[in-house]
């Protein structure tokens, strides 16, 4: 087993967000096509929180993707697909094990991850952000074959570096987190899982009972940044502003803070059922998403020149409550669909 | 202002890196496309970089002031605070934050300055000695 050769005959698929790529090529390897805005939308993978009393990197949380493996977990849940899912190991090196005796077994195994010490990582992302996925598909002379969805081509890491990276420490620690696909029937009822995936995300977006997620939360964010400049100094604003533009276009969001792939999922389950309405929303989502490309480029400017706001704040507010108006249509929308 | 449909640089000038981006045209289809951020997007990671190094070079000065401990240098330069770094080292909360005075940290043992170095990820003497 030391200088044993084990490759698992896995592709590698670029996608725009690390989980529901890693799902979606999990579900491929086992000749089902799933694609990765179906296995987002099914997984939930849509989300919104702003969270200003928790700093990363010094500036507040906003986060516009669900917690780490919910992608997975749900859609395996909706599916009804036998998978396993081990929250954490307390021992690294029992964690190691068991990844080798999956792959000797010939399971990809899927693996949360913290960026930091990913080496392989461009270099201007590596912050400490530990909420992303890589499948491991095979180990060759102590060196282990990663499948990264953000990147073009499939990486190598040694054994160190993937005991740190699996044991990265702060916010969402992975803990050594890993999952993987036991069996799967080959009929996988997807108009149930689309529903049930879209009711759980309507619920997400515009009824949980707590002001700072989902829609309302959009809302409270763009009360907050019309304040920003007069509360921080125009520096510190502009500091934040960017944070809210990282998190939507930088992250390996695919764009406008998965937007763009939630309409992709809605235009393609509405193509597969036949459905106007689905077809419909994912118009209206697709419409939103070009809004907050042009939210990112206009607020970009007020980065680039710091100490002096080319844009003024409130007009970008106001432009964050359209965008609100927009997507809460969408979910309301919706929220009236019968699949 | 009426952003680029399609926001992609394909230019190798723009990094090393390819993604995957998707996007909604005019004729209401989502297209991916693979290739490098646009520039809009450089300027908010730059900008949180060059606060990053900032932070890092007053760190630096301030060690060879002697006013504060090589772990704080080191700190802002793997991006930690010290509740994050108390986890990673495994040192209780307070002692990290003890740490910081360099009166205290030319005490340390070397076991404890062993297990700072581990989660640095570099070795006893560059903790020691900043650049």
């Amino acid at each position: 087993m030391e200088s044993g050769k084990m490759m698992i005959n896995y592709e590698h698929r670029q996608a725009g967000h690390c989980e529901s790529g890693a799902t979606s090529n999990l579900f491929n390897f086992k000749g089902i096509a799933l694609s990765e805005p179906m296995a987002f939308g099914i997984g939930n993978g849509l989300y919104f929180s702003y969270l200003p009393f928790l700093k990363l990197q010094f500036a507040p949380m906003i986060s516009f993707r669900n917690l780490p493996n919910t992608v997975f977990h749900r859609s395996m849940k909706y599916l009804k697909v036998d998978a396993t899912v081990i929250k954490k190991f307390k021992d690294p090196k029992e964690s190691m094990l068991r990844l080798d005796q999956n792959l000797q077994k010939g399971i990809p195994t899927g693996m949360q991850v913290g960026v930091f010490n990913l080496t392989f990582f461009p270099p201007e992302y590596r912050m400490h952000y530990n909420m992303h996925n890589i499948v491991c598909f095979g180990k060759e002379d102590g060196v282990y074959h990663i499948s990264d969805t953000v990147m073009e081509h499939p990486q190598i890491l040694t054994y160190d570096d993937l005991v740190r990276v699996r044991y990265a420490k702060g916010p969402f620690a992975p803990k050594g987190k890993m999952y993987w696909i036991n069996n799967i029937d080959k009929e996988l009822d997807i108009r149930s899982a689309v529903a049930a995936g879209i009711r759980k995300t309507v619920y997400e977006m515009i009824k949980v009972p707590f002001p700072l997620i989902g829609v309302k939360g959009l809302r409270w964010m763009a009360k907050d940044l019309k304040k920003w400049p007069k509360k921080l100094g125009n520096e510190k604003a502009s500091f934040y502003l960017g944070q809210i533009l990282r998190m939507s276009e930088d992250f390996g969001t695919g764009g406008a803070g998965f937007r763009y792939i939630y309409g992709a999922f809605l235009k393609e389950s509405g193509e597969k059922f036949n459905h106007l309405e689905l077809l419909e929303a994912s118009d209206m989502m697709g419409k939103a998403a070009n809004r907050w490309r042009e939210f990112a480029y206009i607020g970009a400017r007020n980065c680039k020149n710091r100490s002096q706001p080319q844009e003024d704040y409130g007009m970008l507010a106001n432009m964050l409550v359209e965008i609100a108006g927009m997507e809460e249509k969408v979910y309301q929308k919706l929220d009236k669909i019968k699949l | 202002m009426e952003p680029n449909s399609d926001p992609v640089y394909t230019d190798k000038r723009h990094g090393q890196h390819r993604e995957l981006f998707y996007n909604y045209d005019k004729t209401g289809q989502f297209k991916k496309t693979v290739g490098f951020h646009d520039e809009m997007d450089r300027v908010t990671l730059q900008q949180a970089w060059d606060l990053f190094h900032e932070r890092i070079e007053e760190a630096r000065v301030k060690v060879h002031e002697g006013k504060v401990s090589p772990i704080v240098y080191y700190m802002e330069k793997t991006l930690v605070d010290p509740l994050n770094l108390s986890m990673l080292a495994g040192i209780s909360l307070w002692r990290v934050k003890r740490h910081l005075k360099p009166r205290i940290f030319n005490r340390l043992s070397e076991k404890t300055l062993k297990k700072y170095a581990s989660a640095f990820n570099i070795s006893i003497e560059e903790l020691k000695n900043v650049e």
